[in-house]
């Protein structure tokens, strides 16, 4: 039953198990004969965290893809956690609504995989991330106990918020099963006004405007390297402001955008109506995935993004760069495994900047596999790791989930 | 003195954070006895009141070497218990640790002490075009340390969220002393999530010293509503309608009847007191979008049987009008000698069957009941008056508010949306939550507070204590 997406990890055989009770199942057996187990997605993520050693047994999600319970009327859903995030939205869009968290490769990612990774897309600066609008979970612990949190009303603070604790645990303290999301309706517009920009003084003077402005962008992508020649024409680097609401509130924010951004602008702005978002803002969906040497996310306060850039174009002039820019996040891609290594790049250099700018730096690619240690992928996490550790032994007392790939 | 507090400790907390910051008599330690859940008192037996982080730090240690049990404690505005000193101990009061210690607009952050009021970070951030989003209607006394805790909400949070998805990261001082800083100014730290464990968790997990508070941008425009209702069921079903159209209201409050007399007398605000019912609708964002979004709701109240929608006129009415909604539970002392309030949820098309099932459970059980609530989040707050000098209609009390919350189970909700579990719904969690879900959040305080000396009997039924008894029905402050 092995399917090719476990292929990356050191995998003896795989199970798809078809309901949760076949879930609870073979954590129990694996449990009992203390066998390493991989949860698996879509596999859209599988070069996330240290790379596997142990052998163990692949644990395919994607057999639990049945949506529960969709009260559209209530703007929830309850959906089992191996449902691809393609199938989500097309579920949600027939009642209007959709879950606002983008991810690259949407046909292969699952629900799962998206809340186990915390990955949350560019939309998280108008609506939040993915731990946002996770109200109800259900997960398998190590030794195969089934446990809950939430529930499937929005408000709801009874117990611990398990929730927030299964979110970006990369599997490590339960297998998620199932889970309650909170929903917003679609908008009814969307535009996205890109802004050619000559130098990285402007684009901090487009942060700057930001928290000025009446514009309230869902999104604000800033991009620059080889890898958006296309997008960018002539410009160095470029930002795109994603604007959703109804059609007059679009209307204003791209007159408003055209006005008051004129001057910071390197040339002329583009407006990118409606019918076409789609199609280009794919490419900031996607850019994450995309292949490359090394792949680095770094989080930072947003002021800080002009000097992490600055940064980063003095390690690899020929890195390409994605920033949710107002939220503070940058994606790096690497054309080349850096000379120095990891050492040099990453732990001697662009994580002590993240670190100054408020924020951390990981790992998210490394496809030669060189260098991957724990302090070189996700850094030193102080005292907090002590209690993360208190909490996984508490979970999964004989490291069976996702063993030696996560901070642990 | 409920647990065994040695002279040798209280002069070591002497020592450690001055005898001034350290009380162990009688009489001023009574107000500390209870929170806003009055029912069950109990004194601690030594309040400190640190003012740094290492003297928080240092305190836990000498509580861990005496073994004693200790809690932390914010303004005490919590609703369920949750700063009880159940067994006594030493309670460690944060109010005054409150220095907004840095405000930074461009990164849209904020870093305050635990015992910064609510309100105070509110009035901080004035004319800067941000706000802090949770509002809670006690915001005017309760602390920020304390929201963090429960996890609150307020009228606002149906659009912004609540406490948890404003929390950037905290510094917080574990079970055994240990000062940890999770999160920070930065979205997405690597590692557990563990900043949106501790909030909600209710003191159990950890003291949190420090707060990174995300801050909102100031909506260019508001229109605020006042819908007014001939049926109560014409009210819910409009809030079904709303939501059910895609629209999401920076606010949605229902006041029924009853509450709306109590209101009009108090406030004199214009309020009609034949309606059965009213919602105030605020709907806020560009002005571009504003009076659309007014006209759909407008429309819908409408067809839903509204009498009438007025629209407050200014922001001084506006202002007024939110006065009423925060301020009614003040209001409800002309109503009746005492109260009690509860603070269940529902599905929000589930919100006309709970309001009906509500009146009949309190008719059938003879008890006056009124509501006010965060309709457009189903969290629902029926309010059953009583006076407890009547001992037959306290026990009708305490039946038909444990009827109404499992009706709301019973519906697919919860027992708690903003106050908490603390000692006061401990009994209620084994309803909620399967053995297996409790064992887990077993593990979780384990990991965190492996001895349980810190706020011991809270939020879990454990096999010692079964669940929380009670006696006598409460009264409340503001929700």
């Amino acid at each position: 039953m092995a399917t090719s997406v476990s292929s990356s990890l050191p995998t003896t055989h795989s199970v798809t198990p078809a309901s949760q009770a076949e879930l609870v199942a073979e954590v129990r057996a694996a449990y009992d004969a203390s066998t390493p187990i991989y949860p698996l997605g879509g596999g859209a993520s599988l070069d996330y965290g240290l790379p596997a050693k142990q052998p163990g047994l692949g644990m395919e999600l994607t057999g639990l893809q049945r949506v529960v319970d969709f009260p559209a009327r209530d703007l929830t859903v309850t959906v089992e956690a191996g449902i691809t995030m393609q199938a989500l939205t097309d579920t949600l869009r027939v009642e209007g609504l959709r879950l606002p968290v983008d991810v690259p490769q949407a046909a292969q990612a699952t629900l799962g995989g998206v809340i186990a990774t915390a990955w949350s897309g560019p939309r998280r600066f108008g609506y939040g991330a993915i731990r946002d609008f996770v109200i109800g979970i259900i997960a398998v612990d190590g030794r195969g106990e089934v446990f809950h949190g939430g529930g499937r009303v929005v408000k709801n603070v009874a117990g611990y918020d398990f929730c927030k604790l299964l979110t970006g645990s990369l599997g490590t303290l339960g297998i998620i099963a199932q889970v309650t999301l909170k929903l917003r309706p679609l908008a009814e517009a969307t535009q996205i006004c890109v802004v050619p920009l000559a130098e990285l003084a402007s684009m901090d003077g487009l942060l700057d405007w930001l928290a000025t402005s009446d514009v309230t962008p869902s999104a604000v992508e800033v991009f620059s390297g080889p890898l958006w020649r296309e997008q960018l024409g002539h410009a160095p680097l470029a930002a795109a402001l994603l604007l959703e609401g109804t059609t007059s509130e679009v209307t204003w924010m791209a007159r408003t955008c055209a006005e008051e951004l004129r001057k910071l602008a390197s040339g002329s702005m583009r407006l990118i109506p409606s019918d076409d978002v789609s199609n280009d803002w794919q490419a900031f969906l996607e850019f994450p995935a995309a292949e490359a040497a090394l792949s680095l996310k770094a989080t930072m306060k947003p002021s800080c993004v002009a000097r992490f850039l600055h940064g980063v174009s003095e390690v690899e002039p020929a890195a390409s760069i994605q920033a949710h820019a107002a939220s503070g996040i940058v994606y790096v891609k690497f054309p080349q495994f850096p000379p120095g290594g990891l050492s040099r790049a990453v732990v001697g250099n662009l994580r002590p900047l993240a670190n100054e700018c408020g924020g951390h730096l990981v790992v998210l690619s490394n496809p030669s596999g060189q260098e991957m240690t724990p302090q070189s992928v996700w850094g030193s996490l102080g005292g907090q790791l002590a209690v993360m550790q208190q909490v996984k032994q508490q979970f999964d007392p004989r490291n069976l989930l996702n063993p030696g790939r996560f901070v642990y | 003195m409920s647990v065994a507090i040695t002279p040798a400790l209280v002069n070591r907390l002497h020592q450690a954070i001055g005898s001034e910051n350290v009380l162990t008599a009688h009489s001023e330690l009574i107000v500390f006895e209870c929170d806003g859940f009055t029912i069950e008192k109990n004194c601690p037996d030594v309040v400190v009141f640190p003012q740094t982080a290492a003297q928080v730090s240092a305190v836990v240690k000498l509580c861990n070497e005496f073994d004693v049990p200790f809690l932390p404690r914010g303004a005490g505005t919590s609703l369920a218990g949750g700063c009880l000193p159940v067994g006594g101990g030493v309670m460690i009061v944060l109010t005054r640790m409150r220095e907004i210690l840095e405000i930074n607009l461009r990164d849209r952050y904020a870093v305050v002490e635990p015992g910064v009021v609510n309100v105070w970070l509110t009035n901080a951030l004035k004319g800067t075009g941000f706000h802090y989003a949770p509002d809670p209607s006690s915001q005017g006394a309760c602390t920020i340390g304390g929201n963090v805790a429960t996890n609150s909400g307020g009228p606002h949070t149906l659009k912004y969220g609540v406490t948890v998805n404003h929390v950037l990261g905290v510094e917080a001082v574990l079970a055994d002393g240990r000062i940890v800083e999770f999160g920070g100014p930065s979205e997405d730290a690597p590692g557990l999530d563990l900043v949106g464990a501790l909030v909600g968790s209710e003191g159990t997990l950890a003291i949190v010293t420090k707060v990174w508070c995300r801050l909102t941008r100031n909506p260019q425009g508001v229109r605020t509503m006042l819908g007014i209702f001939d049926s109560v069921d014409d009210a819910t079903t409009t809030i079904s309608e709303i939501i059910g159209a895609g629209i999401v209201p920076a606010a949605l409050e229902m006041m029924d009847q009853g509450i709306v007399q109590a209101v009009e007398e108090a406030f004199h605000f214009g309020f009609p007191l034949d309606a059965e019912a009213v919602l105030l609708i605020e709907v806020d964002g560009l002005e571009a979008g504003l009076d659309l979004q007014r006209e759909r709701i407008v429309e819908l109240c409408k067809q839903c049987g509204a009498r009438e929608v007025r629209l407050a006129a200014d922001a001084k009415e506006r202002q007024k009008l939110w006065k009423c909604r925060k301020q009614a539970f003040g209001a409800i002392g002309r109503l009746s000698p005492s109260y009690c309030t509860q603070d269940g949820v529902v599905p929000r098309t589930q919100l006309p069957h709970i309001l009906r099932r509500i009146r009949a459970i309190c008719a059938a059980h003879d008890v006056r009941v009124v509501n006010v609530f965060h309709a457009g989040d189903g969290n629902i707050h029926p309010i059953i008056l009583f006076d407890e000098r009547d001992a037959a209609q306290i026990k009708r009390v305490l039946a038909a508010s444990s009827e109404i919350l499992d009706e709301c189970l019973a519906c697919g909700g919860s027992v708690t949306g903003e106050h908490g579990i603390g000692v006061e719904k401990i009994a209620f969690m084994r309803k909620m939550f399967t053995p297996s879900d409790l064992a887990a959040m077993e593990r979780l305080r384990a990991a965190f507070n492996p001895h349980n000396r810190l706020s011991p009997d809270k939020l879990l039924p454990t096999a010692g204590a079964c669940g929380h008894e009670v006696k006598k029905p409460m009264r409340r402050a503001a929700v």
